[in-house]
């Protein structure tokens, strides 16, 4: 335990005084374990205006500072230290007095808007609500600053939308009620806790601006709590690293972008998949795990996944100290960091081999066509009402998709929620006739399997890698039943399976005694790497991977990167990855198709989707990605969309786009006429067959 | 809504038209009218029974679908459930004891929502508090009690507090007393008489309530809306009652409206113990005197109330949950 | 659907954490070594409640089991010395007005119950999962049609039909099981369907389907395992609710006949002579309460101890 961690003075901000300090704040959980220590000792000012960015991945304690900070905590949390907000101590207050601040002073923005408003009041009310709460206002005054503040977060046609129920809003929407909530009564400190994590990306990009601009209009201090760091570059003035329940790094954004003093952030920054610049760096993963916060051994938390670790950094934690022209790290060896003299990352390569070599080799590479879809259409009936339900409707998920895919081939569908991403790969893996167009695996179309025995052969093939590791292992089977189970089915004897088992283990890098354990007893990334390991049992030729990435932390997600990598060299694999996240998507794949609304808008090479994206669609996802560099997140030109994808249920007859394309905006009245009533064909770019997109206007 | 509401009506009646003509056929199956008349002095011969039973069209010499004919067009044409093997009429027995179970359980329905839900409410906000443990054990162990037992400790309590309070104001059996007259003592009895069913009633009935509003209420608390009504500036207490307590109460009203028409229908072991002479005494009664269409009409209306259960819950589900509300 | 929203849910709410400390040590890790069923043992011994109704359960088998070695009469004996005689060194628990001894008319009562309730139990628990895991698995028409008849056996006046065929038949208390089991089933079998609506979208069975494996194995190996402990508590306060029903069905006179005995016939014939005969009723009366208690004292512990999600059994926090 470290004694009280020294006062953070950053420097001093235009007016002065922080609008909110904490003091060496300590939150613990009891557990079945101990004592869990979410929070060990956080300090730092909020000036008015300036945001502060606390960034961290899961289990940092970060959520848990933000909860501490409004006195949100459940009862059972021991809270230590100070919450000064206006120079008086929250930290003890009881639940009255805590009251009459929350919402006035402070505000806050929670994570998940689809369950953060209550189901059974409109908007309006809730506004007015929280508006009454601490100002004498009369219901009709109350109501009319509600359609005001709904106006202000962007909610089109307010007055109309005020009397609507939560359940009619989309999350974007949701989410920009939530942050209506919080500025309300117009608080001092604003605090937002991951409050763009459950949203699509261009939806992000809005809450973001929504957010900034509540910020703006109350002079509030910002709390913004994320994991992304490309979030951090675009939004924070200061940036606060937590690890293991502490702040390790806490500096201001340029200083802390341009030199990442403590070796957590130089490691996170490194493992960090970005789409900006026009060359891919190979990501180094963290090795490792964060570590558990109960009982945690002396010494630095991070020591023993650090590169640069000394003997003394296992023995004692390093204090929080004062580095000359950067800010506050706490590591022995930050001052030799600093002055450019040690490399944090330490020298170790990248595991995996770059992966741009690599995938030269591979894009020019002809294997045989594993996977050749042809025109595929999906519809799902429209249902209305929990309790009465009826159709009133077809929605077209999947409205005529087509591509191929070949051996030691990597292709990416990429799109937001309701692309039909997902639909296509389950359509795809279905093996049934599909309800429109053709699917062809290795050779064979699955509509002229005939009997269960061949779907059973074809299985062999093509298997899947999901997103959510921990949802698909079985919780109540030890990892080897889980492996063995794909082999079961194809009626392996029990020594072999035994024997593939282990072999499966050692593949994807992880050691023989996991096959004991159950999937609760694993890290995320050990889940993951499970979870390819099975869909490997088979020997299959395809590999469906469903979001593999996005349940992970960064810091782990890198290793399971080149490990996709290496098994596809090694094992000739086809992948068919789907992903929201561009980002990620460019050091996994070889070629991209960018969906909207159910149809294939862009296709083409990586590289050349990101050097030169052409659909208006393409350039806003791409654009909407935040870039993990202050300086270039800040200047470059942006493309931000307007609205939320439309209702799938009734799409535009011509281009699916239309409502919510710039260009559209911006076109001749011919132009027009034709991307309404005119579906666009696949245009390939000159020089470049391989890369086509669906656009009228480009 | 209303459209929907006639079609699931429309569901609902043909199952309860199926449900009462298979009770129909299982009731002249199991039951045996014959059986009531074989102890009777002097001894009547087989052809003196089945005479007997003939005008009810229980006649076993019949075949068993022409009586069933009988009784079906009997009760589409006149809605004439038929008559008892010794010839009471249905329709008369039914109306009557409706409404007298409808007297005994309308209060100890009321009650119990009241009882049942406000304790719940109280306890869920003090989640293990004393009161919470206490009140939950007490709960668990009324909802283990038989009813039979439960009435039963009842009517011993009440005829010690009589032997000791040496005076006879708790009444342990029927609905009132003989030879009352006046509109004032005929109500004074009647009421007299509710006590110990009604607490009897309320005892068993609560606990349901109790148990499934606290841990509906329980769900609620930890949800995200009420943490974001805190953050707005509401006391923990006001975000409970504003917030929590709203939504948790939608399945509660719903179970409401499902219970209110089985008021009607009364309730068996209750009114066996204490003697009231309403629809679930009837249930017994018929049963065991083999009435086959007192039982068949017991059932078509037991099944009929159900129906409208559970229409009026959706319709009180549909009403005060906007999710499900169809526009 | 409506028609279970009656108020009356098994007792006990399933208790929630406030909050889920975030990453709370993975407590796990070093229970998978334990095994499951060890850590499960150990949860539910953490729960005082339920050890005590363990404790009360296994008394109670072992007097149905045994008591009747320690007394000399059979319940079928009948003590023409003593009509109605109260609780005596002779007969522990007194006697009825038949003269039979109480005492052995409790302990084959309660054997009579015992059996009845967990035979019935164990069976609709078993009749439940089949058909409800199945329904929600296959979906399509097999659903439809299994949650009409649900829906139907749900609308028909259960006890009606239930009083109705045993009052005929049930001298026989084999036939009384058979009778509780065919009308008992709906209720546990839509819970178990709605559960298994869920398990079936799970990730985990999706890849299982995905990697080959045919649906019989699906449901035994994913569907059944993961439903286990709803089917350990139905299946203790299943026991609850038949020995209820049974006492209901044998006070009104429609279950269990003479010259059997049940706890239900005993009320029945303690009940009119409650004042001048008390022990008559008493003695079933406690037998059934601690029987009942005991279980769902039982029932809670395991939902507790099962539940990965439950407070007490705090999972390690994940998010």
């Amino acid at each position: 335990m470290t004694l009280a961690t020294p006062l953070l003075d950053p420097a001093p901000g235009k007016d002065g005084r922080p609008v909110l300090s904490v003091r060496d704040l300590h939150i613990t959980f009891p557990s079945e374990a101990g004592p869990v220590q979410a929070v060990r000792g956080v300090g730092f000012d909020l000036l008015p205006g300036r945001t502060l960015c606390v960034v961290g991945e899961s289990g940092s304690g970060k959520s848990a500072t933000a909860l501490g900070v409004m006195g949100l905590l459940p009862p059972s949390a021991e809270v230590r230290g100070q919450v000064l907000l206006d120079g008086q101590d929250l930290v003890g207050l009881d639940d009255r007095a805590l009251s009459k601040i929350r919402g006035k002073s402070i505000g806050m923005v929670f994570q998940d808007p689809l369950s953060a408003l209550t189901p059974i009041y409109s908007v309006g009310r809730l506004l007015a609500d929280a508006l009454r709460v601490h100002q004498d206002l009369t219901r009709r005054a109350a109501w009319e600053q509600a359609v005001q503040l709904l106006d202000l977060v962007g909610i089109p046609d307010p007055r109309g939308r005020a009397t609507a129920f939560p359940h009619e809003f989309s999350g974007g929407m949701r989410q920009r009620v939530v942050i209506a909530l919080a500025i309300a009564n117009r608080p001092a400190v604003l605090v937002a806790d991951e409050p763009t994590t459950a949203l699509d990306v261009t939806v992000q990009a809005q809450i973001l601006d929504v957010l900034r601009l509540a910020q703006q209009e109350t002079g509030a201090g910002l709390v913004l709590i994320t994991h992304d760091l490309g979030v951090v570059a675009g939004h924070a003035d200061d940036v606060a690293v937590m690890y293991a329940g502490r702040f390790v790094e806490h500096a201001g954004v340029t200083e802390l972008f341009r030199r990442p003093t403590m070796p957590y952030t130089a490691r996170l920054l490194a493992a960090v998949p970005t789409v900006d610049g026009g060359v891919r760096r190979p990501l180094v993963p963290i090795g490792g795990e964060p570590p558990a916060l109960v009982d945690l051994p002396a010494g630095c938390p991070f020591a023993p996944r650090c590169a640069v670790a000394l003997d003394a950094c296992r023995t004692a934690e390093p204090e929080s100290h004062e580095v000359t022209g950067h800010g506050h790290v706490a590591c022995l060896r930050a001052a030799e960091i600093a002055d450019g003299s040690l490399d944090p990352k330490g020298d170790t390569p990248p595991a995996g081999p770059p992966a741009p070599a690599d995938r030269t080799a591979t894009a020019t590479a002809t294997g045989e066509v594993v996977l050749r879809v042809e025109d595929l259409v999906k519809t799902f009936p429209v249902t209305k009402g929990a309790v009465l339900k009826r159709r009133i409707g077809t929605l077209r998920a999947v409205g005529g998709v087509g591509f191929a895919l070949r051996a030691g081939e990597t292709l990416a569908l990429v799109g937001e929620s309701g692309s039909g991403k997902t639909t296509t790969l389950m359509e795809i893996l279905r093996l049934a006739r599909p309800e429109g167009g053709r699917v062809e695996i290795c050779g064979t179309d699955v509509a002229a399997l005939d009997s269960p025995a061949a779907v059973r052969r074809l299985r062999r093939d093509v298997q899947i890698v999901m997103q959510d590791p921990l949802g698909a292992l079985d919780p109540r089977m030890p990892v080897s039943h889980s492996l063995a189970e794909p082999l079961r089915a194809i009626g392996r004897d029990r020594a072999s399976i035994r024997a593939r088992v282990r072999e499966l283990l050692a593949l994807v890098g992880l050691d023989d005694t996991i096959g004991d354990r159950f999937p609760a007893a694993l890290s995320g990334g050990q889940r993951q790497r499970v979870g390819i390991a099975r869909a490997l049992a088979t020997e299959p030729r395809l590999l469906a991977l469903d979001e593999p990435l996005s349940a992970l932390d960064v810091s782990v997600q890198a290793g399971v990167i080149n490990l996709l990598t290496r098994l596809k060299r090694e094992l000739g694999l086809a992948y068919l990855v789907v992903a929201h996240d561009l980002a990620v998507v460019r050091y996994v794949s070889d070629r991209i198709a960018v969906m909207y609304l159910g149809h294939i808008v862009e296709t083409g090479d990586t590289e050349a989707i990101f050097a030169d994206p052409r659909h208006p669609y393409t350039r806003a996802l791409l654009s909407a990605i935040p870039i993990p560099d202050p300086g270039r997140e800040r200047t470059r030109e942006r493309v931000v969309l307007t609205g939320e994808p439309p209702n799938a249920a009734r799409p535009p007859r011509g281009c699916v786009f239309v409502d919510r394309c710039p260009l559209y905006r911006e076109a001749g009245e011919e132009l027009r006429r034709r991307c309404r009533t005119e579906p666009p064909a696949q245009t390939p770019v000159a020089g470049d067959s391989g890369h086509r997109y669906a656009c009228h206007g480009v | 809504m209303v459209r929907h509401v006639i079609r699931k009506a429309a569901g609902w009646l043909l199952m309860i038209v199926v449900a009462t003509n298979a009770t129909y056929f299982l009731a002249s199956w199991f039951l045996d009218p014959r059986s009531n008349y074989r102890d009777l002095r002097p001894v009547r011969s087989e052809d003196q029974i089945d005479r007997a039973l003939a005008p009810y069209h229980l006649d076993p010499r019949e075949p068993l679908v022409h009586r069933w004919w009988d009784w079906l067009t009997s009760v589409t044409l006149h809605f004439d459930w038929g008559r008892s093997p010794t010839g009471v009429s249905v329709n008369g027995e039914i109306g009557y004891r409706a409404l007298v179970s409808a007297e005994l359980v309308t209060l100890a329905t009321v009650l119990s929502v009241v009882i049942g839900v406000a304790l719940g409410v109280y306890t869920a906000a003090r989640q293990y508090g004393w009161a919470d443990r206490f009140s939950q054990a007490v709960s668990i162990l009324v909802f283990n009690v038989p009813a039979s037992v439960a009435a039963l400790l009842v009517v011993f309590v009440a005829i010690w507090l009589n032997q000791h309070a040496g005076l006879r104001f708790l009444y342990v059996a029927g609905e009132n007393s003989p030879g009352v007259e006046g509109l004032l003592p005929t109500i004074a009895d009647r009421l007299l008489h509710l006590i110990l069913p009604t607490a009897s009633l309320t005892l068993m009935g609560y606990v349901g309530y109790h148990l499934t509003q606290r841990s509906l209420l329980l769900d609620t608390l930890g949800a995200d809306f009420v943490r974001t009504a805190r953050a707005t500036g509401l006391t923990r207490a006001q975000a409970i009652r504003r917030h929590a307590l709203r939504t948790a109460l939608i399945p509660t009203a719903a179970s409401v409206a499902f219970s209110v028409p089985a008021v009607f229908t009364g309730a068996v072991i209750t009114e066996s113990v204490f003697a009231w002479n309403g629809m679930g005494r009837y249930f017994v009664q018929t049963i065991s005197k083999n009435d086959v269409h007192g039982t068949v009409a017991t059932a078509a209306f037991a099944a009929t109330l159900t129906a409208v259960g559970a229409i009026l819950a959706d319709i009180a589900t549909v009403f005060l949950d906007p999710r499900v509300r169809v526009s | 659907m409506s028609t279970d929203a009656r108020a009356g849910a098994p007792s006990g709410a399933p208790v929630r954490p406030d909050a889920e400390p975030p990453r709370a040590a993975r407590p796990a890790r070093e229970h998978a070594h334990l095994g499951l069923g060890r850590l499960y043992a150990r949860r539910f011994a953490r729960n005082r409640l339920a050890v005590a109704g363990a404790v009360i359960l296994a008394l109670l088998v072992l007097f149905a089991a045994l008591g009747g070695h320690l007394t000399r009469y059979a319940y079928t004996d009948a003590d023409f010395t003593a009509l109605t005689a109260p609780p005596s060194g002779v007969h522990w628990f007194g006697t009825n007005q038949g003269g039979n001894d109480v005492y052995a008319c409790a302990v084959h009562g309660l054997q009579r119950s015992l059996t009845i309730a967990v035979s019935v139990s164990v069976l609709t628990v078993v009749l439940a999962a089949v058909i409800g895991s199945g329904a929600a698995y296959f979906g399509g028409r097999v659903e439809r049609a299994t949650l009409a008849v649900i829906h139907f056996l749900l609308v028909v006046p259960s006890f009606l039909i239930l009083a109705l065929v045993s009052h005929r038949l049930a001298g026989d208390w084999r036939v009384l099981i058979i009778v509780l089991t065919v009308f008992g089933w709906m209720s546990t079998a839509r819970v178990i369907w709605a559960v298994s609506t869920s398990l079936r979208e799970r990730d985990y069975v999706k890849a299982a389907e995905f990697m080959g494996v045919g649906p019989l194995r699906v449901i035994l190996r994913h569907l059944i395992p993961n439903l286990g402990s709803l089917l350990i508590v139905n299946l203790t306060l299943g026991v609850v609710a038949t020995v209820l029903s049974e006492t209901a069905l044998s006070f009104l006179g429609f279950g269990v006949q003479t010259p059997d005995v049940s706890l239900g016939t005993m009320l029945a014939d303690g009940a009119t002579t409650l004042t001048s005969a008390p022990w008559l009723f008493a003695f079933p009366a406690g037998l059934l309460v601690l029987l009942t208690v005991s279980m769902t004292l039982i029932g809670d512990g395991l939902r507790d101890a099962l539940d990965p999600t439950s407070a007490t059994g705090s999972a390690g926090g994940r998010r």
